[in-house]
């Protein structure tokens, strides 16, 4: 009986607790607070922590319930249970970031039909959507990371180009809007070979710069898609002594990149804030929410969202130019 | 001469010149120093788990979770280290790594060694395991700044050259442990009781004890040794990417699998050397790091890779039934 009792004395404890915390003061900015889960690719991932600060500061600010879920296991199916769940739950809106847009379009379509509000990230393709909010252009950011690579070479020589997997649909835009751009205006360089599948593993990345430099001993740059080019590049071109020849650049968080950006090997980084793009999601759920439609031009007072642009053919997609460019000089600014 | 065209090595020691000839054919930068020393840093890791995996191959059994022993060790190690703020050298990361990997290993030896569960079954279930919980309870968080001594041996080679091109070509040190880890399981396995009663054991587990081999301690020993091989691994891998990150190493198994029945080892046990499974692992490196030089485009890369696994795989076999009688023995 002693024993019951020390069990449920501490388990009612944590039931106040819990209750406590549900019922407690609201600031809601709107006629009620609602609860808004944002579904993340993986759980557990410096990305998605940094995300999931932003999405917990936004719930702050406005008094709405909101919280990020995410799989243990990058994996499409375990992420449509997550939504199922979320579903069950009864959410008033989902903020998806998803693994594989086709496969959750059947999941996204129930919660609509049940009147909760999608917003999606870097989906620019999904179809059973509210609205979809794109960080940037993705063929504006690749142009603008050659325009950086082309500056660090001099505008002429060969480079080559990594994205995560020939399947990646942004990681391709990117390097679709890089090559566009070094063909039109840096006619003097030169691509060596097709696009290299790093699958987003460093140790690849390595490995690949590593044989790029022996089959390509005049190679001036490399231009990165995966978080982890950077960094993998960096540590191969640092490795070889080649800092002052070939210069690397690429998608990247500082965290990562922080060593290689000091010893010079890796020039830039570029990246959007995963913080910001969880505000935003959250942000644009709640006016919809509340009936309201965003459109061309929308200020949602965060830095790089404070003029969105409506696509052309697809009026509920929506860009910032939300990229952030880290040197050696400014990496301090940056702790994630 | 006869004998040397009866061993299995020997077919693929040629295997591999010959692709070796044909890739420098098309590309003459293959035949450089500073390619070689990076086909042997690429071979150091999966050639220290192919060695543990070998052991456990001649046993008759099967390891699937040293990838998830070695991404245990290495991210456990690391927090550990930086936790106490440790600038010592890269010994005590090894020993650590080590030790953590052994304590793993023999996990899987008290399932498979006293309670005599199948070691596929044991090593599926405690690779699920060992990476939940490093997921769960130890973090997630990818350790971009290692202690100092694994940084500082991540930079020491044994040989270091400035090339005409500018570049450096260095020999990094760990390839020295693969070396060493090398000779020892292969002194083990066919110098001592023990090894010879680890081949006993492969090949007719019912002989091998009435022939009064103590099994039991042969697992701990199997699975133990393999566990520290994996450990070491694990350690050297985060050495050399400058960073611990509790998601890599899986899904090297079948890369370390197939480069270890590649060079010999016989899936049923009781058959494999440890100058084959370098071998196996030599020409899987060679292939995976010479692609680019053939310019293959990325889709055809795994075409090739799995061509040349299939083809020499079969090859193995086809010399296997050639000599199968008191096989793998030397």
């Amino acid at each position: 009986m002693r024993r019951t009792a020390i069990l449920i004395v501490p388990m009612l404890a944590a039931a106040l607790l819990l209750s406590c915390r549900k019922s407690g003061p609201n600031v809601a900015a709107g006629p009620r607070p609602y609860t808004i889960a944002t579904i993340v690719k993986l759980d557990g991932i410096a990305w998605f922590e940094r995300m999931r600060e932003g999405v917990q500061r936004f719930g702050r600010e406005t008094g709405h319930k909101c919280f990020l879920l995410g799989p243990a296991q990058a994996d499409a199916a375990l992420q449509v249970q997550i939504i199922e769940d979320v579903i069950a739950q009864g959410v008033d809106a989902i903020c998806v970031v998803p693994f594989s847009v086709e496969a959750l379009e059947p999941v996204l379509r129930k919660a609509r039909s049940q009147g909760i509000v999608v917003v999606s990230h870097e989906a620019s393709n999904q179809v059973n959507t509210d609205a979809i909010i794109e960080p940037f252009d993705n063929l504006a950011y690749g142009a603008h990371l050659m325009d950086h690579l082309a500056h660090h070479m001099g505008a002429s020589g060969q480079y080559a180009v990594f994205v995560g997997s020939l399947t990646s649909k942004s990681h391709n835009e990117w390097i679709d809007g890089a090559i566009a751009r070094q063909k039109g205006k840096y006619p003097q360089m030169e691509l060596v070979t097709e696009r290299i599948e790093e699958y987003d593993n460093q140790n690849t990345a390595y490995e690949k710069t590593k044989e790029l430099i022996r089959a390509y001993p005049e190679l001036k740059g490399i231009q990165g898609s995966a978080s982890t080019t950077a960094a993998g590049a960096g540590l191969a071109v640092e490795e070889k002594g080649l800092q002052e020849k070939l210069a690397v650049v690429g998608s990247g968080l500082v965290s990562q990149c922080r060593q290689y950006l000091v010893s010079g090997s890796t020039k830039l980084i570029s990246f959007w804030d995963p913080a910001d793009a969880g505000y935003v999601m959250n942000k644009i759920a709640v006016m919809l929410l509340e009936g309201k439609r965003p459109s061309d031009g929308l200020d949602l007072g965060v830095p790089g969202y404070t003029q969105l642009r409506q696509d052309t053919e697809k009026p509920n997609l929506f860009y910032g130019s939300a990229w952030v460019d880290v040197t050696r000089q400014n990496m301090d600014a940056y702790n994630f | 001469m006869r004998a040397l065209l009866h061993r299995h090595e020997f077919y693929l020691a040629a295997l591999t010149l010959a692709l070796s000839a044909g890739i420098a054919l098309a590309n003459p930068a293959f035949c450089s120093v500073a390619n070689l020393f990076d086909l042997c840093q690429g071979s150091t890791v999966m050639g220290l788990f192919a060695l543990g995996v070998l052991i456990v191959l001649v046993s008759g059994g099967i390891d699937v979770s040293f990838a998830a022993i070695g991404a245990f060790s290495m991210y456990v190690t690391s927090k550990v280290l930086l936790g106490l703020d440790f600038q010592g050298s890269a010994a005590v990361a090894l020993v650590l790594g080590g030790a953590i990997g052994t304590l793993l290993g023999l996990f899987n030896a008290f399932f498979i060694g006293f309670l005599r569960l199948p070691t596929l079954i044991v090593t599926l279930g405690s690779a699920s395991l060992f990476r939940g919980f490093l997921l769960a309870f130890i973090g997630t968080a990818i350790v971009n700044t290692l202690p100092a001594g694994m940084v500082r041996f991540s930079k020491l080679t044994l040989w270091e050259m400035r090339l005409a091109d500018g570049t450096i070509a260095g020999l990094p040190a760990s390839f020295l442990l693969l070396v060493v880890a090398a000779l020892l399981v292969g002194c083990v396995l066919q110098g001592t009781m023990l090894g010879r009663g680890i081949y006993a054991l492969g090949g007719n587990p019912v002989a091998a004890a009435r022939a009064g081999f103590n099994l039991r301690g042969r697992q701990l020993f199997i699975y133990g040794g393999t566990g520290l091989l994996s450990g070491l691994a694990g350690v050297v891998h985060a050495c050399m990417m400058r960073n611990a990150n509790p998601f890599d190493l899986v899904g090297m198994e079948l890369n370390v699998l197939a480069a270890v029945v590649l060079g010999g080892a016989g899936i049923t046990g009781g058959r494999g050397t440890v100058l084959g499974t370098l071998l196996g692992v030599g020409l899987i490196v060679t292939i995976n790091n010479s692609l680019i030089l053939l310019d293959v485009p990325s889709y055809w890369q795994k075409v090739v890779v799995g061509a040349v696994i299939l083809v020499s795989t079969g090859i193995t076999a086809r010399t296997g039934w050639a000599r199968a009688r008191g096989a793998g023995l030397c």
